[in-house]
Parts: structure tokens; C-alpha cells; sequence
């Protein structure tokens, strides 16, 4: 068998990146990331105006998925570049538990934000509790290195969510948001599990993608509606 | 009558500053935004440092209150954050 030269590694590297799914994982994250931004940004003018708590929490929360969507993808290439099942099983194993922390602590904090946009007005907390509760989650995926349990607690936070969204709805005919945000924290969920265990939802993964970023589109799409962006 | 929200408060005082053609002493606009002076003192505080409104002199050494560009902004986009605050449950 003839030695490989470089070009030839190189192309066997893209040949396993691009059929291990990287270019949908890829254009997956661009439109998460890029809907994500363009909330941020396309709420920044009416939160200068205002100063609006509310409306700060809310743009938050979208740049808190902005970079929890970069973290995702770059895990998800990490996978696929080493052939592997999960980013915990790639050596060094504290570069793997690094970036899935910042992706558990970057999403959760995403997620507890946009609900904290919607009750701030009725519960009042220190922020520093979010971001404490966001750490717990990350430490204790390493340290139990069990996937299952976040499952247990991303079920249970889940129930939770959905719970105070709905109850906290507003009276008003105008919003329709609850439905909006429901989905959105399953689909994070889903999002989450994915990335822990990547063979269990693998054959409905086209589905999730397609799903997750219709909800992200159609907030987009009333944000930009709505900011008059 | 329901108790007027912040975004309400503000959106009265900075049309009222503008109805009078964007010159107003400060006592006829605390009389008229129809809120205590103490309230009345935080809001005016809180439209000076986010630029909404400014103070000027006039000749005569009395202190008049005006309109920013970004007052005049907020006045046209209040219904625009305010559809948005409904829309998104904020």
C-alpha cells in the first residue's frame, strides 16, 4: 500500500467531517446563531430607549444561545473530527469537560433568562442565583459523567419552566408567546440530549433541527416584526 | 382609573414637553404629568441621564426643559415598544 501523502490525509479528514453530518450540523448552528444575534441586536435601540428590564433579559438570553450554539457546534465537530461517540471519551478529557461545561452553564443561563424576562415583574431574585444554578448543572455533568441524570433534571427543570411560563402568561389576547417558549425550552432540552448521548435521538435529529429553528425563526421574524427593525 | 405604568409615565412627560414646542419651566410640567414631586424628581432624573431630555437657560436666568433627538425617538417608537412588551409577555 503506497504511503499517504498530505493531501490525501486532508481529504480523507473532509471526507469523514462532511459524512459524519458536519456540514448540517453546521448550517444548523449558523441559523440558530445567526437568528440569536440578530434578536440581540435588532432589540438593542428600543432597550437604549427604555432601559426596560424586561426587555434586557430577554436580548440576554438570546446572546447567552448565540454562544451556546458556537459551543454546540464546536463540540459537534470535535466528535466528528475524532471518530468519536461523546466529547467526554476524547483525550485530554479536561479539554472535553471544559467545553461541555461552557455549553451546559452558556444554555442553561440562555433558558433561565428568557423566563426570568417573563416573571422578573412578579419574582424578584438576584441574578447571581441564576448563575449559580447554571454552574451546579454544568459541575454536575462531569462529575457524575452520567447523562441520564441531566436527563432527570432537564425533565424536572422542563416541567418547571413550562409551569411558570404558562401560569405567568399574560391575560392579554395580544401575546402568544407562551406556546413559543414552551416549545423553545423542549427543543432545548432535546438539544441538550443530543449533544450528551448523540446516538439516541439520532434518527430524529433532521426533525429536532428543522423544528428548533423554526421557533427560532418565528421569534425572529416577531421580534423584527414587533422591534419595527 | 388603572395606575399608569413607567414606560406610560415617561411617554406623558415627554409629550408634554413636546406640545408645549419643546419649552417648558419644570413647576408647570410636574403640574401636569399629575404625579407626587418625589415620583415626579426620580423620572426627571432618570430622562436627564438616559438623554431623553435636556436643560436649557433662557435669557431671563430660568431653567427651561426640552427635548433630545432621543426624546423625540422614544415619542415615535413608544407604540413599537410597547407592542413588543405585549407581544413577548416582557
Amino acid at each position: 500500500m503506497p504511503p499517504m501523502t498530505g493531501q490525501m490525509i486532508n481529504e480523507q479528514i473532509m471526507n469523514r467531517l462532511l459524512s459524519g453530518g458536519l456540514q448540517l450540523e453546521i448550517f444548523y448552528s449558523f441559523i440558530i446563531i445567526a437568528c440569536s444575534l440578530m434578536i440581540y441586536f435588532g432589540t438593542k435601540k428600543i432597550y437604549e430607549l427604555t432601559g426596560h428590564k424586561g426587555i434586557k433579559y430577554f436580548r440576554l438570553s438570546f446572546l447567552f444561545f448565540a454562544i451556546a450554539y458556537f459551543f454546540r457546534s464546536f463540540i459537534k465537530f470535535i466528535v466528528i473530527y475524532f471518530s468519536s461517540e461523546r466529547i467526554l471519551e476524547i483525550p485530554p478529557q479536561i479539554f472535553g469537560e471544559i467545553t461541555l461545561m461552557l455549553f451546559i452553564y452558556f444554555s442553561s443561563m440562555a433558558v433561565f433568562y428568557l423566563l426570568y424576562s417573563v416573571i422578573y415583574k412578579k419574582i424578584k431574585m438576584k441574578k447571581a442565583y441564576l448563575h449559580l444554578v447554571a454552574i451546579i448543572f454544568a459541575i454536575v455533568v462531569i462529575v457524575t459523567i452520567n447523562p441520564f441524570v441531566y436527563l432527570i433534571i432537564n425533565l424536572i427543570l422542563l416541567f418547571i419552566l413550562s409551569l411558570t411560563v404558562y401560569l405567568s402568561r399574560s391575560k392579554s389576547k395580544k401575546s402568544n408567546i407562551c406556546a413559543d417558549y414552551i416549545l423553545l425550552f423542549i427543543f432545548w432540552a432535546l438539544g441538550t440530549l443530543d449533544i450528551l448521548i448523540p446516538t439516541f435521538l439520532k434518527t430524529f435529529q433532521l426533525i429536532i433541527y428543522l423544528s428548533s429553528s423554526g421557533i427560532f425563526l418565528v421569534i425572529l421574524y416577531k421580534v423584527l416584526k414587533r422591534a419595527g427593525n | 382609573m388603572a395606575k399608569r405604568g413607567r414606560l406610560e409615565i415617561i411617554q406623558n412627560i415627554l409629550g408634554i414637553i413636546q406640545k408645549n414646542q419643546n419649552s417648558i419651566n419644570i413647576t408647570p410640567l410636574l403640574r401636569r404629568t399629575n404625579i407626587s414631586s418625589t415620583r415626579f424628581k426620580e423620572y426627571y432624573l432618570e430622562l436627564k441621564e438616559k438623554e431623553l431630555i435636556k436643560e436649557t437657560k433662557s435669557q431671563n436666568g430660568e431653567k427651561s426643559i426640552s427635548l433630545t433627538q432621543k426624546g423625540f425617538m422614544f415619542l415615535e417608537k413608544y407604540k413599537t415598544i410597547i407592542s413588543f412588551i405585549e407581544e413577548f409577555d416582557l
